[in-house]
């Protein structure tokens, strides 16, 4: 074991040394926010220019009450739908109310240039719903209509708390749980892929360089394999942990400048910025409330316990076993451009576990994420959606699968390896790998 | 003579071809032992095993008497001939690491590393990385560090690969001082020439059998014809006469007449004599009729040697 030791340091030392150590430990923490929240800010400022839709409205009722919003401008226009057709306007497109539209509610079509967004169809139909809604309560000839109305607007506001088995009730963010399941997610299977593809970088380098041969007279190929996964899991944790030291630092820094309420006050303005976050909740809640309750639900010990503790735990085993994998398919070949098929069987189920984790946001109890968080394969990046809910049972179970299959993994993958660093000149399939294990030694 | 190393009934197979089938050798304490071979005849999977990277199929390898276990592998040192080193890394650096697998302390290594260096005359290569060094340079740092923790059995393939023959002769001799001071060598290479200068034993390997072990001597002598080749001054056509009633053959006449210059008066002639013949016989006839300056067996070089045999033996 002394051996892996030796090699893991060289592994370490080396990697953080380098540079680009320092500039990507730097650069991940902006190009993680950029990859999340770009797309999310991209919805909301790409409806800056307004799209203009010329209205032929047949029933004579709906047209006028249209109004424009941040994205839609509506022009009514006397002309048929069959003149303004061949007139080819410069617009986005002909909105044509049927005159029964008020009976039959499926006479509303949208003619368009150019490609039509959910956002708009969703924003027209709602309007028109309002405007014939508003319009049918009027034919029942309530009086003081508006004033009944507008007390029976109530803006519920649901407060979460969650029982622990003492009976205690702590606040529950919703928003605070998916985004930190989506963080923690994401940051796994990043971590995963770009320190695998170091390990195996790093065995491709020793089998081209030939330093390998000189290797493994000294060590067993198993040794190596092993000492360069651990010595790049240390990579991996003590750049995560640099993260965290930094966050902990600004963090702290922030709150001893704003104080509490001003930092209430931020919580509240960040979470309002984000409404594809809230959306994704599928609540609308009140901000105010919810700040608390993230504000809480963060300074929880237990909770960030929970979550940190978790994420380091999967985050560990994840890396190992996929880095078992990378290993594999790395000893096998001669240069980099020989790894894209190789690569698939460990590309497929990362990429399969981040849409399930996608979907299982939603529900993070439901069977599906309850099944994909038990496959070692996948279980990583799904269990971090139901971390956030309290430690799930069969935690432990999933835990133990993961670091079992891992231990069958470097098994397997020490078996290849050991066959396929002397392999030079073959380009060898998925098949042949497998074979390769069998060989004795 | 006392065995170091033995290699009994080794057969290896990987898909669908025998790489060694039952071989064996002895390599004797303190001797550079010469395998020899042509490409792909066995001889790195011969290597491999002894240096317990593979397990054969059948047969044993006994190593300083007592089978060859895991922990021998920190008395073996090998130089394969595919080397590389770690090009970011400095040369130092790598040294030491390379010494540490091996099992030397850092501090026991760091000494030993120096000393090398100051003998190399490569002391300002400590902080070079790799990159920076001509492929001889980094042939030395392998080989420094191949030989740095004192193994009994040093195993060199291809050593002299990349070298200019100032640096060759400098290895050289640091192979020949390593025997002589008791570490076994086992020598692959191509270069019949060198395996002339430093081997004292030799096997040859063809097509994954062993065809042919033995010292150095006594395989070149075994594969003399029994041929002598005879410096002379004096009339060639009386020789050739006296020589004819003896049972030995005249093989090159050819060699005569080109020496047989206007002003020149030495003549060289090759002879074959019989193998149970008295030599001394013939040498009597011969200085009866002409002066005779020299008379030698002529030995056969390793490269004829290694030719012949492999063609003899590719041809079965």
């Amino acid at each position: 074991m002394g051996k892996i030791k030796i090699i893991a340091e060289r592994e370490f030392n080396e990697r953080v040394r380098k540079k680009s150590f320092i500039i990507t430990t730097i650069l991940m923490p902006i190009a993680f926010v950029a990859i999340m929240f770009v797309p999310a800010l991209m919805m909301n400022i790409s409806s800056d220019e307004k799209k203009e839709i010329i209205v032929v409205d047949q029933s004579g009722m709906v047209g006028e009450r249209l109004q424009d919003d941040g994205q839609m401008m509506f022009s009514l226009s006397d002309k048929g739908f069959d003149t303004l057709k061949e007139e080819n306007n410069e617009v986005f497109g002909i909105l044509v109310i049927g005159e029964d539209v008020a009976t039959n509610p499926s006479n509303l079509q949208l003619f368009t240039y150019e490609s039509s967004t959910i956002n708009i169809e969703s924003a027209i139909t709602e309007q028109v719903r309002n405007i014939i809604e508003a319009e049918k309560l009027k034919q029942y000839n309530i009086d003081d209509l508006d004033r009944i109305l507008g007390e029976i607007k109530t803006p519920v506001s649901l407060q979460v708390k969650q029982l622990n088995e003492s009976g205690e009730a702590k606040d529950s963010s919703a928003i605070l749980n998916i985004a930190l399941a989506y963080v923690f997610g994401f940051l796994i299977y990043m971590f995963v892929f770009l320190y695998g593809n170091m390990v195996m970088q790093g065995v491709i380098e020793e089998k081209s360089s030939k330093v390998m041969e000189v290797m493994v007279s000294s060590v067993k190929p198993f040794q190596l394999m092993m000492g360069k996964i651990l010595g790049i899991a240390a990579v991996a944790i003590t750049q995560f942990m640099i993260w965290v030291v930094f966050i902990l630092v600004v963090g702290a820094g922030a709150m001893s400048l704003l104080g509490g309420d001003e930092l209430l006050a931020a919580a509240q303005a960040s979470a309002a910025m984000d409404p594809a976050m809230a959306s994704m909740s599928g609540t609308e809640m009140s901000l105010d409330k919810d700040a608390a309750a993230l504000i809480n639900t963060i300074t929880d010990p237990g909770y960030l316990v929970r979550i940190l503790g978790g994420f380091l735990l999967y985050f560990v085993g994840g890396y190992l076993l996929y880095a078992a994998m990378f290993a594999a398919v790395g000893s096998a070949v001669d240069n980099e451009k020989d790894t894209n098929n190789l690569q698939l069987p460990i590309t497929i189920p990362l990429i399969l576990a981040l849409f399930v984790m996608m979907s299982a946001m939603q529900e993070p109890n439901g069977p599906l994420a309850v099944w994909f968080s038990m496959i070692p394969f996948t279980s990583p990046i799904v269990m971090m959606v139901r971390l956030p809910y309290g430690v799930p049972d069969g935690f432990w179970i999933s835990v133990l699968l993961l670091y079992g299959t891992f231990l069958a993994m470097v098994w397997l993958a020490g078996k290849i390896y050991r066959v396929g660093v002397f392999m030079y000149g073959k380009k060898p399939t998925l098949g042949e790998l497998l074979k390769w294990a069998r060989y004795k030694s | 003579m006392e065995v170091f190393l033995k290699v009994e009934n080794i057969t290896k197979q990987f898909a669908g071809h025998t790489a060694l089938d039952d071989v064996s050798l002895e390599v004797p304490r303190g001797c550079v032992y010469g395998l020899l071979g042509p490409n792909g005849a066995g001889k790195t999977t011969l290597i491999r095993i002894i240096n317990h990277i593979t397990a054969p199929d059948k047969g044993r390898v006994w190593f300083n008497g007592h089978p060859l276990s895991p922990a021998d592998v920190a008395n073996i040192g090998y130089l394969p001939e595919e080397r590389g080193l770690y090009k970011t890394m400095k040369v130092g650096e790598q040294a030491l690491y390379f010494a540490q697998l091996k099992g030397l302390s850092k501090a026991e290594a760091t000494a030993r590393l120096k000393k090398w260096f100051v003998k190399f005359g490569i002391e300002g290569w400590w902080n070079k990385k790799v990159s920076e060094l001509s492929k001889g340079m980094a042939q030395k740092v392998q080989f420094i560090v191949t030989v740095l923790h004192e193994p009994q059995l040093l195993i060199f393939d291809e050593p002299f690969s990349g070298f200019d023959p100032i640096n060759a002769n400098l290895l050289k001799n640091e192979i020949l001082e390593l025997r002589d001071k008791g570490a076994t060598v086992i020598f692959s290479t191509h270069n019949m020439a060198s395996v002339e200068e430093v081997c004292d034993h030799i096997t040859l390997i063809n097509k994954s059998k062993n065809i042919l072990s033995g010292s150095l001597d006594e395989v070149r002598r075994s594969h003399g014809g029994n041929i002598f080749e005879v410096d002379f001054r004096g009339n060639k056509e009386s020789l050739v006469g006296a020589l004819a009633g003896l049972p030995c053959g005249l093989l090159d006449e050819s060699l005569i007449a080109d020496e047989d210059k206007e002003n020149r008066s030495e003549r060289a002639l090759k002879i074959h004599i019989e193998r149970d013949e008295d030599v001394r016989s013939v040498v009597e006839v011969i200085n009866n009729t002409v002066q005779l300056r020299t008379f030698r067996e002529v030995i056969p070089s390793m490269n004829d040697i290694f030719i012949q045999a492999v063609a003899k033996h590719s041809a079965k």
